[in-house]
Order: structure tokens, then sequence, then C-alpha cells
């Protein structure tokens, strides 16, 4: 394993994510916010097996819009196979309103789009109605369910790493964590990915990843800290991330093999449910990967000296 | 290879191939009634797999439920689905959000017909009125009465209703059993308005509005004429009615806020790619461990083997649901799971490297590898703790399936890969760093 000054590197990982993440804020500003799914935003969303994929999606979003006289509807097309024919794909019209379908409106909207189109006659429908207030209250839910596990693991942290000054070691894993959740955020904002129940799902896991790989580092420095007590703690850091990088590389790589293999399986079928969820955990394990060994522990080091200078100078007035 | 170790690790290898056996063929113990079905068959799968309907049923805005009235409310819910012949639903009770989940699965070949009114249905409060009318104040079409204030009887006046035949007509009716307060107001107000009709609501839903012919004494003597033009359509209504009387009014009206209808064909398309991706992301993690680690390699293979039988088996016996993302999850922990082994066998690696012999590498690095497994592992499972509070549903599912992986992750790791691994490095043809991974050919045995 070649030699590698992750402590002395650090201002250009620093700054390459701070870019990123500044592209990401500005993805954010100019689409002007987040894309909220139904889950999140309330709303109705219905899908209707058609007797093939020739069909217009404009047209059908006209249809629709005249149908009820409301114009936050949306249209688009999906397909997934048929699990008894594979060879065949079954093709659905998905209508997506803001605003909740009363009953009557749903089967206005169905009666219209019946006329002019082929709809499939018995066939498969899919329907979501959410409240508004229920979207608000799954997104505080999931924000507060980051928050705790960002504090337990702190705690957790400061506890177990005591030798590393465990609440400042506590710190920088979770700055790490949060810049994995941002970069997510980020990708969200930048290819304007629906946000939905899978996304907080995702984000938690990514958490629990990276923070499991900033750990698997802190304790090769926790037990290189004790063994070489003479050693500066920038050569500590820095064999410490060194030791660890073929563990680290290993498992991002079979993860990433799994959750990739799933990725090109639900996107090949279109599975909409399952791609969805597995984007952001590809990008969340690259990004937990990157933070774990560029961010956490490097900036351990930084915030590490600067404690010990102060305390130093300290010394030196009293 | 001594005898202990040899008997541990063969018990290790035939506890993991009987648990993959069991996952794809079920078990089935002779002369007993223990059954095991093969687990495609036997998982219980959340709606998003098998089709169906979910809710979420929240009380109105500004009614706060305690815990009690939400247990009433599951009671009420189970007895009006059990009603409708729906046994095969889930009823949760969410305490943290304050809120009832129902989710009723697609049977195969039956038909529970509107999802909408199904969930309509068991959101109404089922507050049972007896009412006087005004003669004048009727619906000319529908034969109607308006609701008047003037009530005759309510729900807590009634102890039991009962399903019956009319003996004459053949069609359903449904008797009412009353209390003895409710016996003594209906002989008194039946007693007031011969001649006089007391009509039925159930909510605001005019049942029936019979004349009263004469006065009427005794507990059982009420029953409601349903008035159906079809005898079939009356006996199954009589029973479901009957059902909602008996299971009580609800202590407040539910609101449907989530309402997720899935047609089973797109689930069961979903779960048989999940199946095939799930397959072939095993293959691909088992190639690369094989390849890179070598005969540690293959231990972990077995082992994670054992560990994704383990997990399946455990959604086989506990009737947990699993979903789409229960699936997602079980395939991350697929990946992560093999983290554990990494941590080990690269510290393996790292004391071959330092000259030890490959006996005293294992026993080192299982030992060096401990607090990293431990401290990763404690954290992940924070997590998933958390994402199971806070979440419902389908972050449910995935919460428990990457819980639940963690756990069996940690003991086989810490477990059955030692042991099978110490077993290995007594054969002295399998003694070479090499074949564990590190670089240079000749063994310091």
């Amino acid at each position: 394993m070649f030699n590698f000054d992750y402590v002395g590197k650090r201002k250009y990982f620093f700054i390459l994510s701070t870019v990123l993440l500044l592209i990401g804020l500005v993805a954010l500003i100019v689409r002007g916010g987040l894309n909220l799914d139904i889950q999140f935003r309330g709303g109705t969303q219905i899908e209707i097996e058609m007797e093939n994929g020739d069909f217009d999606v404009i047209k059908a979003e006209n249809i629709a819009k005249e149908a009820i006289g409301k114009s936050g509807i949306h249209v688009q097309k999906s397909y997934t196979f048929n699990p008894t024919n594979s060879d065949e794909a079954i093709s659905f019209l998905v209508i997506k309103s803001s605003g909740k379908l009363t009953d009557d409106e749903r089967n206005k909207v169905l009666d219209a789009l019946k006329a002019e189109f082929n709809v499939k006659e018995n066939g498969e429908m899919r329907v979501r109605d959410v409240d508004p207030s229920i979207g608000a209250e799954l997104l505080t839910k999931g924000l507060l369910a980051v928050a705790l596990s960002l504090i337990l693991l702190i705690l957790y942290i400061g506890i177990r790493f005591n030798i590393m000054s465990g609440l400042l070691a506590g710190f920088t894993a979770v700055v790490a964590v949060l810049h994995d959740v941002l970069m997510m955020v980020a990708v969200y904002a930048v290819f304007n990915i629906p946000v939905n129940e899978s996304f907080i799902a995702a984000v938690l896991t990514i958490l629990g990843y990276s923070v499991n790989d900033t750990i698997v580092i802190y304790d090769r420095i926790r037990e290189n800290s004790r063994i070489s007590r003479k050693d500066s703690i920038r050569t500590i850091v820095n064999n410490s991330i060194t030791q660890s990088m073929s563990r680290t590389i290993n498992t991002s790589v079979t993860t990433l093999i799994s959750v990739i293999t799933v990725y090109a399986f639900a996107a090949y079928n279109g599975i909409g449910s399952m791609k969805e969820f597995t984007f952001p955990l590809i990008i969340g394990l690259i990004c937990g990967t990157y933070s774990s060994i560029f961010i956490a522990s490097p900036l351990w080091e930084l915030l590490k000296e600067k404690q010990a200078k102060r305390k130093a100078s300290q010394a030196a007035k009293a | 290879m001594r005898w202990s170790s040899g008997i541990k690790f063969f018990l290790v290898l035939a506890v993991i191939a009987a648990m993959t056996a069991i996952v794809f063929t079920g078990l089935k113990i002779p002369n007993t009634d223990f059954v095991i079905p093969k687990a495609y068959d036997g998982i219980r799968y959340g709606i998003d797999i098998s089709g169906g309907v979910s809710a979420v049923l929240t009380a109105p805005d500004g009614i706060t439920p305690t815990d009690d009235e939400l247990d009433t409310v599951k009671g009420i819910i189970d007895t009006r689905l059990e009603g409708k012949q729906i046994y095969d639903k889930t009823v949760t009770v969410d305490r943290v959000n304050k809120r009832v989940l129902v989710e009723i699965p697609y049977k195969k070949g039956g038909e529970y017909g509107d999802p909408y009114e199904t969930i309509a249905d068991i959101g109404a409060t089922a507050m049972l009125t007896f009412r006087e009318v005004d003669e004048d104040k009727v619906d000319p079409e529908t034969g109607v009465y308006e609701m008047t204030d003037r009530i005759v009887l309510q729900g807590n006046d009634i102890e039991s209703a009962v399903a019956e035949t009319d003996p004459q007509t053949q069609y359903g009716i449904v008797r009412l059993i009353f209390s003895d307060e409710g016996a003594k107001k209906f002989e008194e107000a039946t007693e007031r308005l011969v001649g006089k009709r007391i009509a039925i609501y159930l909510d605001d839903q005019m049942i029936s509005a019979p004349i009263v012919n004469e006065k009427i004494s005794g507990k059982d003597r009420a029953v409601i004429n349903l008035g159906f033009i079809d005898r079939n359509e009356s006996i199954e209504y009589a029973k479901e009615l009957a059902a909602i009387i008996r299971s009580g009014a609800l202590p407040f009206k539910l609101e449907a806020k989530d309402v997720n209808h899935i047609s089973p064909i797109i689930g069961e398309s979903a779960l048989n790619i999940s199946i095939y991706a799930g397959a072939v992301a095993i293959i691909l993690v088992w190639l690369f461990m094989l390849l890179y680690y070598r005969v540690p390699g293959l231990v972990a293979d077995i082992t994670l083997l054992g560990q994704v039988a383990a997990i399946i088996l455990v959604f086989v016996l506990s009737g947990m649901s699993l979903t789409l993302p229960g699936i997602a999850g079980l395939i991350l922990t697929v990946g992560m799971s093999i983290d554990a082994n990494v941590i080990i066998f690269e510290r393996i690696k790292e004391e071959l490297r330092s000259g030890k012999t490959v006996q005293a590498a294992i026993e080192l690095g299982f030992k060096r590898a401990f607090t990293a497994i431990l401290d990763g592992n404690l954290t992940t499972l924070i997590t998933a703790a958390v994402l199971y509070y806070f979440g419902t549903g389908a972050v449910r599912s995935f919460a428990i399936t990457l819980g639940l992986g963690i756990i069996v992750n940690f003991i086989t790791a810490i477990v059955a890969t030692k042991i099978v691994l110490n077993a290995l490095s007594q054969i002295r043809v399998l003694r070479k760093p090499w074949l564990f991974g590190a670089k240079g050919g000749t063994a310091n045995v």
C-alpha cells in the first residue's frame, strides 16, 4: 500500500467537497427546492394499464386537465414486464395530480381517458391518495430521525473513543455523515429526482454505512494511539487510513456490487420504486467511502491539533 | 484436524446447509403438524408485492387519540374486516404518530370490490341510532327520512346483534339484542309511537324506517329489515351490519390520509426481478471474495449463504411482511455483511505479512478486528433502530431487514467464520499464506 499524505492534502479534498455541494446548492435554488413526490406534497397518483405503449402523453394530460378543470396535473408513461411472460411489457399511463382528487374527479378523469385512449379492459390500476398533512409529517419525522441518529452517534463515539477526545471524534464523524447526506440532497436537486419515502430510508442507510466506515478507521487510530504514543497525531492518522484502505475499498466494492446489480435489474425492467431507492444509495455509498477517508479523520486531526495548540498556549500563559 | 474443531466445523456447515435447503424446499416433519413452507410461498409479502390496499387512518384534525382509544379502534377495524370475510389483513397501531395502518392484500382469485369503499366502510364511526321521524320530511324518490334529533335509542343501548334469515321471506335480517335499559326505552317508545315510523340510522345513513304496529317488549324483539331486492345481497349485508353493530362504535371518525391501491401484477413482477437481482448480486460478491481472499473468501461465501438463509427464515417464521424496500435492505446487507469478514481477513493478511504462522495470524486477526466490528455494527444498529421507531410501513420493513442483517452478520462473522476458518487452517495443505490472500509462497509452519 503506497503512502499518501491524507492529512497534508486535506485542503484539496475539502475544496472539492465544497465545490460539489455548492453546485447542489445552486441547483436547489434554480429549481426552487427539491422535487417533492406525492408522498410529501400530497395529491393523487393514478396508474392505468394500457393496451400498448402508443399514446400521446401531452394529449392525455390535456384531456385529464379538461375533464375536471384543474391545472396541476402531470401525465407520464411507465412500463413493467409481465411476470408470467417476460417478453411482454405492460404499459402504464401515470397521472399525477398535485391536489388530492375526490372520488368523483378521479372517475371523471378515468372516463375521459377511456373515451380517447386504448385503456385495457379490466386492466390493472394503481391509485395513491395522500393528504398534504401526512407529507409534511413524514418530512418532519424524517428530519427528526436523522437528527436523533446523529446525536446518538456522537454520544456513542464519545463513550467508545475517549482516547481520541471522544466528543470531538464524534463531531467530525457526524460532519462526514452530514457531508454525505447533503451530497445526496445535491444529487436529487441536480438530477431533479422525485423525493419520496425511499429517499429518507436511503439517507438513513447511508448515515449508518458512512459512520460504520469512519469507525473502522477510528478504530485503527484508537489502536495505533495506544501502541505508538511517540508518533505525531498526523502520522498516526495517515498510517491508520493507509492500513484500513484495502478494507475500506473492498467493503465498498462488495456493497456497490449488490446495490448496482439491483439498480441495473430495476432500471432494465422498469421497476420505479426500486430504482428510486437504489440510485441515491449508489451515490451515498461512494460519498460515504470518500468522506470517511478524506474528510472525517483528516478533519479530526485538524481540530485535534488546534485543541492541542490552544491548550499549550493556555498553559504557557498560566 | 482436531476432533473438537472438526465436529464444530461440520456442525456449522450442516446448519447452513439445512437452512438453505429449508429456504428452497420447505420442511415437513412427518407425523407432526410442524411445517415450514418454502420461502417463496411462505413469506408474507407487503402489499407493494402482493398487491392490495393500504391506508393510513387518523383522527380528524383537533382530536388527539389516546393509546387506549387507538387500541379500541384497532379491535373494531379487525372485527369489521372479519365481518367482510377479510381475514388476511394487517392492522397496526402507530402510537408514535397516533394513527392506524390498515393493509389488505389481494387474495388470489378473491375479489374485495372497490378498495375505496372498503376503506370508507371501516372508517365510519358506526353509531347506530333509532330516531323519531317527521312524516313530511322525506325524500320521495329514495324514501329516506331526514334525521331528527329526537333519539329513541342509541349504540350503547344495544348489547349485540345477530344476522338471521327471515323464515317467511328468506331475506337477510339483523336481530338486535338490547340492554335492560335499552329494552325499557324501546318498549316505552313503541307504545308511544304506534302507527308511526322509527328510523334506524348507521351514522347519517338511514338503513330502514319501519312502522310500529304495536308495543314491543323484551330484549331481542327488534329486527331490522334491510330492504334489498336481491336476496343473497341482503343475507351478505345482514352479516356485515351485524358485525359492525357488534364491534361497537368508533370513538371518533377515521380519516384516510394515505390510500395506496396496488395491483398485484406490478408487485409480482417486481418480486421476481428482485429475486434475480439478489441471486446475481450474491454470485458476484461470492466471486469477488473467492478471487480476492481465496480460502477465507470461500469461508465468507459459505457463511454469507447462511446469513441470507437465516434472515429469510426469520421472515417465514415470524410472519413479518417483506416489502420491496425490505428486499433492497436484504440485498444491501449482503454487501455490508461481508464487511465484518473483510475486516477480519485484512487483519489476518497483515499478521501474515509480519511473519506470523497461519494459525497465529487467524487467532490475532479475529482478536484485533473485534472492536472495529463491534463498534461499526452497533452504530449501524442505532440508525436501524431510529429508522424503525420513526418509520412507517415500507421504511419499517427496511429497518427490520437491515437490523436483522447486522445482528445475524455479527454472530456469523464472530462465531461461524471463526470455527470454519480455524478448522480449515488445521489442514496442512491449506496452511499457506498465499491461500489466505497474502503475498509470498512458503508457509511458516
